[in-house]
């Protein structure tokens, strides 16, 4: 019904953009995670989620962000959010995601706010 | 004497008959013009195309009775048009050439004004050429002989084929018409693409326009590619006669025999034969020798049909396929696969779509494939398959597969042919544009159904009536293993109008009847056939259903169909009297309410079909309080994603209210929170979790039932530890009111989302835009 997980990412200086498409469930929560992970390990600290591809959030798929902003904060690294949907972003309110990660409207702002706070 | 030929290209050219050649005059006035520049060197190359007997023979022999006729021009050269004809009968080199050396010096004699040269004396005519001042012909037999000794094909056709540019100079250029050109990559011995290696200088050359023609334009163009020459020509796909021209044919041939065909039903005999000047010839010849008078639609309709099971154009057909596939077994594999490409649309367009629809052996496959692609039935590009729409020989494949498969007669055949025509063309009076519509939005739906399961109970809303008091619409039930009432749909292959056996004989007029095949098996075994009936009356009655399942029982006859292999389903307009229900349950009639049609159409993405023009939806806005509520009912297996279901069904459900979009994506989130609840903490044995969906003017209710052991309100310590356990809060603040019964039976949630802000409810949440980021506490 969902299809598989789709994800792309691109890095924009020293920010990878994951672009979050479909349903964000258990398997492409998992997707994330391990993209995010691996940009990590490769040295890299700043990640910019963009969610203007995602469907639809269930509190699996907000349980592995969780655990991704965990790991970000852990590790000193940066994140932020783009293109919330209102749903999402009310999401992301209720779990309080939204005090530890900034969403902005658009990716240029997301990533300059990134930008600025190297 | 011509008719001492016995091989050749004369055949072609006896049979042509210049005044019996109409339209193309785009095409002529192309040709015309490219042979005109060979004269200065600019000369340019073409490639004709098209499927078999569209009549690219006939333009290449009107274009050379053209040139020939074309006046001196007072010194400068004339193009002198060479027609040749690559035909299967001389496959080999020395033989080919031979007779191209033959063809040649004949055909340029004859433009020569030497009246009949004797066409098998070379050496005679090489004499005869010489009077015009041709020298060094007789070098070039030599030569040919001494290859033609040593048995060295290739050289002799390479001698052969470089004759004509020999000849030439001040009094006339040739200007090459090719024919069957496909042929020459079948010769024995020589390579493909060795004919245009041979011919390549003089190609580029500009000075011989060169016009190839055949029906398998793919080997050609890629003999071209091969050998860098497809820039250099230009593709002419040849189709039927624009509608004027093939109305000019239609007057003369019915003067020629002297017929009367009112002038009324031209175009419609035009169009019925997809204006193709040779099927025009053939009916009129059909008409004429039956002495037969056509003077309305039906009487068309019939001969034609006679034509195509045992007449003209039948014996055409076969013919072309008794010569394409010697072979039986083959021949008939052929022939069903291409009437389920041709007449019931299979969608393909892949090598592996067509093997598997064969169901053939790859080898055996391909070569049918190649064989279709060789006599221009079909055109391979990029490896997508495209396959000619020949309007004939699409009824002639339905005559084949219904006589040779379901060994039906003739006339049965022509009956259907003439009555899906007709049924096609006039629709039935009483069924409006609303019944066409709906007609259309299950046909797709049906083509939808392609190897999804879906079961049973799905369509059937008498079985649902029963099962829960007439209170419901709808259950749906996706694909649960091992459920009783599940049944596979078959892969349908084709949809198409209803069905008769002939004029005022039974009617088998269902507004659809789908083929397909269970278990995606293209075997007769697994034929099933559905038969389909839009009901136009608001209220369904016992005697409709009655009627509908006699027609269902005079099909299977007819279709020799055991009981479970037609499938029988009437789509509601609006109620049912129960005696109706009672009856289509009794002959086993799926009944449906467009409700569920329209709830199918949302799950299969199909929605955008029923929204335009849409269909007045239920309104809520100033109804009555309390009237009872629209009650939807679902049942899904907890399985992956299964809860996408659930959303998309609500969300059908919250459209109905009108309600915004924010408010339906709380309520899509609420039950996909609720049902992985019930998926993951339920553990229940049923492995079932049941939606209801209640819709009244003040709120809409949303119920999860499982049948296992119930949930805690809290996080668990593992779901602690992996950041779950969200589920509840986040239901809790999506809707207006929540509420959670565990009992020995499972568990209910019960979740309220309220539609007016004046109701008496728990206050709304979550209204407008979410907080700046960070500011939640």
């Amino acid at each position: 019904m969902t299809g598989n997980p789709t994800i792309r990412t691109r890095e924009e200086g020293e920010t990878l953009v994951v672009y979050v498409g479909g349903y964000l469930n258990n398997v492409l929560g998992e997707e994330v995670e391990r993209v995010v992970r691996e940009q990590f390990d490769a040295g890299g600290r700043q990640v910019l989620l963009h969610f203007g591809e995602t469907r639809l959030v269930n509190s699996i798929g907000i349980s592995f962000i969780i655990g991704i902003v965990e790991k970000v904060m852990e590790r000193e690294g940066r994140m932020a959010f783009c293109d919330v949907s209102r749903i999402n972003r009310e999401l992301f309110q209720i779990t309080r995601l939204a005090k530890y990660v900034r969403s902005f409207d658009t990716e240029k702002d997301a990533l300059e706010y990134l930008a600025r706070t190297v | 004497m011509a008719g001492v030929r016995l091989f050749g290209t004369m055949g072609a050219e006896a049979s042509f008959r210049e005044e019996d050649f109409f339209g193309r005059e785009e095409e002529l006035s192309a040709l015309t013009r490219a042979a005109a520049d060979g004269g200065r060197g600019i000369g340019s190359s073409f490639m004709i195309y098209g499927p078999p007997n569209i009549g690219k023979t006939s333009l290449l022999l009107k274009l050379a009775h053209d040139l020939r006729s074309s006046p001196e021009t007072g010194g400068i050269p004339r193009p002198f048009p060479f027609y040749f004809s690559f035909s299967q009968i001389l496959s080999h080199p020395l033989a080919l050439s031979q007779h191209f050396i033959q063809e040649f010096l004949w055909q340029l004699l004859r433009f020569l004004g030497d009246g009949q040269p004797s066409p098998f004396d070379p050496e005679g005519m090489c004499d005869q050429l010489s009077v015009h001042g041709f020298t060094g012909c007789r070098e070039i037999l030599a030569a040919h002989a001494k290859y033609t000794a040593a048995g060295d094909g290739l050289s002799a056709l390479v001698n052969a084929l470089s004759f004509p540019f020999a000849a030439g100079g001040e009094l006339f250029y040739p200007v090459f018409l090719f024919d069957d050109f496909q042929y020459t990559g079948k010769l024995q011995g020589v390579t493909d693409g060795a004919m245009l290696s041979i011919l390549r200088p003089y190609i580029k050359s500009g000075h011989y326009p060169m016009f190839l023609s055949g029906s398998s334009p793919g080997r050609v163009t890629a003999s071209l590619k091969r050998e860098g020459l497809f820039g250099t020509f230009q593709m002419l796909e040849i189709g039927g006669l624009s509608q004027e021209s093939s109305l000019r044919l239609w007057q003369y041939l019915c003067e020629r025999r002297r017929l009367e065909i009112p002038a009324s039903l031209l175009p419609r005999a035009s169009k019925r034969l997809g204006g193709i000047p040779v099927y025009q010839r053939m009916l009129v010849e059909e008409i004429f020798f039956r002495n037969a008078r056509v003077t309305d639609v039906v009487g068309l309709e019939n001969l034609y049909a006679l034509s195509v099971t045992e007449g003209k154009l039948n014996r055409y057909w076969r013919e072309f396929f008794e010569n394409t596939f010697p072979e039986r077994a083959r021949r008939g594999r052929a022939i069903r696969f291409l009437k389920r490409v041709l007449c019931d649309r299979f969608p393909l367009d892949t090598v592996e779509g067509a093997l598997s629809l064969m169901g053939a052996s790859q080898e055996e496959g391909e070569a049918v494939l190649s064989a279709f692609e060789f006599k221009g039935l079909m055109k391979s590009d990029l490896e997508q398959l495209a396959f000619i729409g020949d309007p004939v020989l699409a009824d002639f494949l339905f005559w084949a597969f219904e006589r040779g498969v379901l060994g039906k007669g003739g006339s049965q055949v022509a009956a259907s042919i003439v009555q899906a025509r007709l049924s096609h063309v006039e629709p039935e009076s009483g069924q409006d544009a609303g019944h066409a519509r709906r007609v259309a939005v299950v046909k797709e739906l049906m083509r939808k159904w392609d190897l999804r399961e879906v079961p049973l109970l799905l369509l059937d809303f008498g079985k649902f009536r029963e099962k829960f008091g007439g209170k419901g619409l709808l259950e749906v039930v996706i694909g649960m293993e091992g459920e009783q009432v599940r049944v596979r749909l078959p892969k349908i292959s084709s949809v198409s109008t209803g069905y008769r056996t002939h004029r005022g004989g039974p009617r088998f007029d269902f507004d659809l009847v789908a083929y397909g095949f269970l278990e995606g098996d293209f075997s007769e075994e697994n034929l099933v056939i559905w038969a389909v009936d839009v009901v136009p009356e608001k209220n369904l009655a016992a005697r409709a259903v009655e009627h509908f399942e006699n027609r269902c029982r005079l099909l299977a006859l007819e279709k020799r169909l055991p009981a479970d292999r037609l499938r029988k389903w009437m789509l509601l307009d609006e109620t049912a009297d129960p005696a109706a229900v009672d009856l289509a349950a009794q002959y086993g009639v799926h009944l449906s309410h467009p409700t569920q049609v329209r709830l199918f159409l949302n799950l299969f993405g199909l929605e955008e079909l029923e929204r335009e023009p849409e269909a007045p939806r239920p309104s809520f806005t100033g109804a009555p309080r309390g009237e009872k509520p629209l009650e939807y009912e679902l049942v899904l297996p907890m399985k992956a994603d299964s809860e996408m279901v659930a959303a998309r069904v609500a969300e059908e459900v919250a459209a109905f209210a009108s309600v915004d979009s924010d408010t339906v994506d709380r309520i899509k989130m609420a039950i996909i929170e609720a049902c992985i609840n019930a998926f993951e903490h339920s553990a229940s044995e049923s492995g079932k979790v049941r939606l209801r969906y209640l819709l009244s003017p003040e709120k809409i209710e949303l119920y999860v039932q499982d049948d296992g052991k119930g949930f805690g309100a809290g996080k668990t310590p593992e779901e602690s530890k992996k950041n779950r356990g969200w589920g509840l809060k986040l239901i809790r603040e999506l809707v207006d009111d929540v509420e959670i019964v565990t009992g020995p039976d499972g568990t209910v949630v019960r979740m309220v989302k309220f539609l007016d802000a004046g109701q008496p409810g728990p206050a709304r949440k979550g209204e407008g835009a979410p907080d700046a980021p960070g500011a939640d506490g």
